[in-house]
């Protein structure tokens, strides 16, 4: 039977990470995907990432999957497609199916990085055609080109609804609204502040009561819940949808792991039944290994590291590298891990309700029940000065591990500083060319150029847009706030896209002077007659 | 080591609630009143619910409703539902049709 | 607990629960401790639900002939749920003339005992069921067989006994039987201990090394067979089926899915992992198996497989017997993977033996004192 030094299940970002640091130590790798593309969520992600240089931030995540392919792919990494791994028996031997046929393979090592599943939330209606995850709605939309729906509610504010809810909108449909029936959002402030100032409202301690409709989705009726998740009468609003999407957390999918006789474990902040695992991702069965959401749900940059770490503690186990190298290598890629699970939303402070930053400014109330600062808090982060002539605006007031606008500013007026956690700094000793790397490098489009000395009559604001069709210079419209309310008439001065600016384009519109901190979006007025 | 269970154990009678019907597990089309009736006859783990009812029986085995239906059982006795062990998980992790399945090869023989 | 109980039963499989519902049914008080966290998760649950007589051993002809005439019938009825009981008949299929000539053996030793089964050409065969190659030259019929849903059946029998007041233990593992003054009266967990005035013994396997604590050996290995099921069918045939060969067994149930059970032949062979573990070659093997009688079932998907232990005696067939030398103590195991079928007679009987002191049927082959060197 074909032996291979490690099979790989799962060719996402973890299983590519570990295929590729296995191969790299001389090791002979096949990764299986039950999918036709490899990338595994990759290829779903249209935005970009966080984190730091490292980790692969400001860089979309379809383009980590693409470069990790190459990677694997220059290195000699087999990746099978529509290869579905079957079972994990004893001995380390899998069963693919490929094609009509089931194939027997055994590994000196199996690296199981298989993902997770959606969650699924039950309520009256919820069997509906038009009732599906969000992430169902992401592959729909980014993989094959089709739109969900038209008028969507989302419910569940982390990260995942949040960016979908962007990418929805991106794709023509409307977001009616988001729904959480916990008190605050769970996911980035400025994931949510970019839904937000689009005018999607936010209902925090709310839930679904009904999905209504015969043969698909017709409306929704939704209604507030007390501190004891029970309904409060009189509350309830209908909002007519076609679609919704529930964005309510993901299991790990570990049956191959149970089914191989891993000790496993029960674990809900790791998102289910995971495998008890070491440091380097070997569970109870030795030459077993797990990396990424299968062994607890984080996201993709984790994914990376932990495949990263698991490839070399195989080459470890099977004689490729000697102990002292194990150690030095993975502490590396164990710090690199560690500083993604740094600042507000890190494991430890989970279930905390904060109430400032590490630098000890205000945490905003309003970002956590709303989805948008106030403008009286905006002024208060050390990323928004008040400056003459353009000068960025950062709107970032969470501390989360992230910092390619530090590198963005040719001039270097945007400080974060070591801890990647920490909160943007604009320095008002540089002076801004205007040039908008910075807008276009942030990750959580939270930069914003202002400048409130246009002329006696306008400020200029420049932000990221990345809506289709893209508006024209000359172009009229309306300006929106951060809460997605209309608050005076915009004019398109410049619309700028880059190859360096990765699809993030800069649109510049010239609003009355003293809503220069105010306007933060442009809708474009519909043509009458 | 499995937990010691009286199943004679008090959990209360079966009260009727408004939303019985609610289908959880959807490839098999089970409700959950029909889940909550079921503990009261001493189904109390998910292998018992299982074979009792075909909760996670269907074509996704239990993917999409396991959550669900521990959580239901372990509120219908008044515990965790960390309490309750997983149910099992086995080969084929995904259909497959009997003459793929039965058509075996292993490389280089 | 700490109370004494009439009975102790040791094991929750399909025997256990239901001689724990013919003794309620007696008025007595009945506690079954079972080791693990679910009822009846051994072979119970497990095998491919045949209620046969034909293919069995002459001693067990008696028990199956008793069980269909008078128990499976009513069973549903009985126990308030349904078991899914189907007496189609039984199909055992041959495909060469050696095939024919083993059908033809059992045959003739069934109908000696009384049995009403009978070789029938492969043309009859396809007339009983339409889905099958032609290739089948011919087969042995048994109208009064048929099959069973093994879970519900397992679950029905515990369901019903619970109501009627029998206490489930689960996550009770035995460790010991002890005796009290020359009599077997104390059952041994890992966490405490319970009382009975009888013991019954019927935890599959595991009940030879708890028998060993009284002193009694019972000659069983273990043999890990597996069953796979595919998604639901459109009714096709509901008879029980088997081959001469030994391929597979099984049955369409009323779900729609198609229960097969079979082996790659290295079943008394095959290791695990302390569980009922799936090995990679089986279930491919019993697709084989089945495609090579039922070509229309190759495009049908398998959604699962599963794998369980028979407890196999030394001769083949189970001991259910008093136990003279252990006072107090009555074992029922070993039943080789062929209990499904008689549980309910023998559950009526272990019933009998300890409300009457003796079982209505003979006993005496499966006595506990059997095994004799072979000179």
């Amino acid at each position: 039977m074909k032996r291979y030094d490690v099979i790989v299940v799962g060719a996402g970002p973890a299983g590519l990470s570990a295929a590729i640091e296995a191969a790299k130590r001389g090791l002979k790798v096949v990764v299986f995907d039950e999918n036709a593309k490899p990338g595994g969520q990759l290829f779903k992600q249209i935005h970009k990432f966080f984190g730091s240089k490292e980790h692969k931030a400001k860089i979309r995540g379809f383009n980590i999957g693409e470069q990790l392919l190459k990677e694997a792919n220059d290195i000699g990494v087999e990746v099978l497609l529509n290869a579905i791994v079957m079972g994990l028996f004893l001995d380390k031997e899998v069963t693919v199916k490929i094609g009509e046929e089931i194939v027997h393979y055994k590994g000196d090592a199996v690296i199981v990085a298989t993902g997770a599943s959606e969650n699924m939330v039950t309520f009256n209606g919820w069997t509906l055609p038009g009732v599906m995850g969000a992430g169902a709605a992401q592959t729909m939309m980014n993989l094959h080109n089709v739109k969900p729906g038209h008028k969507v509610l989302m419910l569940g504010s982390g990260n995942v609804g949040l960016v979908v809810s962007y990418q929805l909108m991106q794709a023509g449909c409307q977001v009616v609204a988001l729904v959480d029936a916990a008190p605050k959002i769970g996911g980035y402030g400025v994931h949510a502040a970019k839904v937000a100032r689009c005018g999607v409202p936010f209902y925090l301690s709310h839930t679904i009561i009904k999905a209504e409709g015969k043969e698909f989705v017709t409306g929704v009726t939704i209604a507030e819940v007390d501190r004891q998740w029970q309904i409060i009468r009189g509350t309830e609003k209908h909002l007519d949808v076609d679609t919704i999407c529930l964005a309510v957390g993901l299991s790990p999918m570990s049956q191959l792991l149970k089914m191989a006789g891993c000790e496993m474990q029960e674990n809900p902040e790791k998102g289910g039944l995971v495998p008890i695992c070491d440091k380097f991702g070997q569970t109870s069965i030795k030459g077993i290994f797990v990396a990424g959401d299968v062994s607890g749900i984080e996201e993709a940059s984790s994914a990376m590291i932990e495949g990263r770490i698991s490839g070399v503690a195989a080459a470890y186990e099977l004689g490729f590298i000697e102990g002292k190298e194990v150690e030095e290598q993975t502490e590396e890629l164990e710090k690199a891990l560690l500083s993604l699970r740094q600042g507000m939303f890190s494991p430890g402070n989970r279930g905390k309700d904060l109430a400032k930053t590490e630098e000890d400014y205000d945490l905003s109330q309003n970002l956590l029940k709303s989805g948008y600062l106030t403008d009286e808090e905006v002024l208060k982060y050390p990323g928004v000065k008040k400056m003459k002539g353009i000068h960025p605006v950062i709107e970032c007031s969470q501390n989360i591990p992230c910092n390619p606008c530090q590198d963005a500013c040719p001039k270097k007026c945007i400080k974060i500083g070591e801890k990647i956690t920490a909160l943007p700094v604009v320095d008002e000793s540089v002076s801004c060319t205007g040039c908008g790397m910075c807008v276009a490098a942030c990750s959580g489009q939270a930069i914003f150029l202002i400048n409130d000395d246009l002329d006696e009559s306008y400020a200029s604001i420049t932000l990221p847009y990345e809506f289709l069709p893209l508006p024209q210079r000359g172009m009229k419209g309306i300006a929106l706030d951060r809460s997605g309310k209309e608050v005076c008439s915009a004019e398109v001065i410049e619309i700028k896209s880059s190859s360096v600016f990765d699809h993030t384009n800069l649109l510049t519109i010239k609003v009355p002077k003293d809503m220069g901190m105010t306007a933060r979006f442009f809708k474009q007025v519909q043509e009458v007659g | 080591m499995s937990k010691i269970n009286n199943r004679s154990k008090n959990i209360g009678e079966f009260i009727p609630q408004s939303d019985d019907d609610l289908i959880i597990c959807r490839c098999e089309e089970i409700s959950k009143g029909e889940i909550r009736r079921a503990v009261h006859e001493g189904m109390f783990t998910m292998t018992e619910m299982r074979r009792y009812l075909r909760t996670g029986m269907g074509l996704c085995q239990g993917q999409t409703c396991g959550k669900l239906v521990k959580n239901i059982i372990a509120r219908e006795q008044g515990i965790s539902p960390l309490e309750l062990e997983a149910a099992g998980s086995r080969a084929p992790m995904r259909p497959i049709e009997m003459k793929i399945l039965g058509n075996e090869k292993r490389i280089g023989e | 607990m700490g109370n004494s109980v009439d009975v102790v039963i040791i094991g929750s499989g399909i025997i256990g629960n239901a001689t724990a519902y013919y003794l309620a049914k007696k008025g007595c008080s009945v506690l079954v401790l079972e080791k693990s966290h679910s009822i009846g998760d051994g072979g119970s649950s497990r095998n491919g639900g045949g209620v046969r007589q034909s293919g069995r051993d002459k001693r067990e002809l008696p028990l199956a002939m008793y069980g269909i005439k008078n128990l499976w019938p009513t069973l549903s009825e009985e126990l308030d749920m349904d078991v899914e009981y189907y007496q189609e008949g039984n199909l055992r299929l041959g495909k060469t003339d050696a095939h024919l000539k083993v059908l033809e053996n059992l045959t003739i030793n069934a109908t000696q005992c009384g049995l009403d089964v009978k070789m029938i050409t492969g043309e009859e065969a396809r007339q009983i069921c339409p889905y099958l190659t032609d290739e089948v030259m011919g087969a042995s019929w048994c109208p009064t067989d048929g099959h069973a849903n093994p879970m519900l059946a397992t679950l029905a029998y515990y369901r019903k006994a619970r109501q009627m007041g029998v206490t489930f233990i689960t996550g009770e593992d035995v460790v010991e039987i002890k005796k009290i003054k020359g009599k077997a009266r104390q059952v041994i967990t890992t966490n405490n201990s319970y009382e009975g005035e009888t013991i019954i013994l019927a935890a599959g396997y595991e009940s030879r090394k708890i028998a060993a604590t009284m002193g009694i050996d019972i000659p069983m290995n273990k043999a890990l067979l597996e069953v796979l099921v595919t998604e639901a069918q459109p009714p096709m045939f509901y008879q029980m089926l088997g081959t001469a060969a030994a391929d597979f067994y099984g049955h369409q149930s009323k779900h729609g899915s198609f229960v097969f059970g079979g082996s790659s032949g290295y079943e008394a062979f095959n290791k695990d992992d302390g569980t009922p573990t799936t090995s990679s070659i089986t279930a491919s093997c019993i697709c084989r198996g089945i495609m090579k009688y039922f070509p229309i079932l190759a495009d049908a998907k398998i959604v699962r497989t599963w794998a369980g232990w028979m407890d196999v005696c030394a001769d083949q067939v189970p001991v259910i017997s008093f136990v003279e030398e252990v006072p107090g103590l009555i074992l029922a195991c070993a039943f080789s993977g062929h209990g499904f079928g008689i549980a309910p007679t023998v559950g009526k009987l272990l019933s009998e033996m300890v409300s009457d002191g003796r079982p209505s049927l003979d006993l005496s082959a499966f006595h506990y004192g059997r095994f004799k060197a072979k000179i």
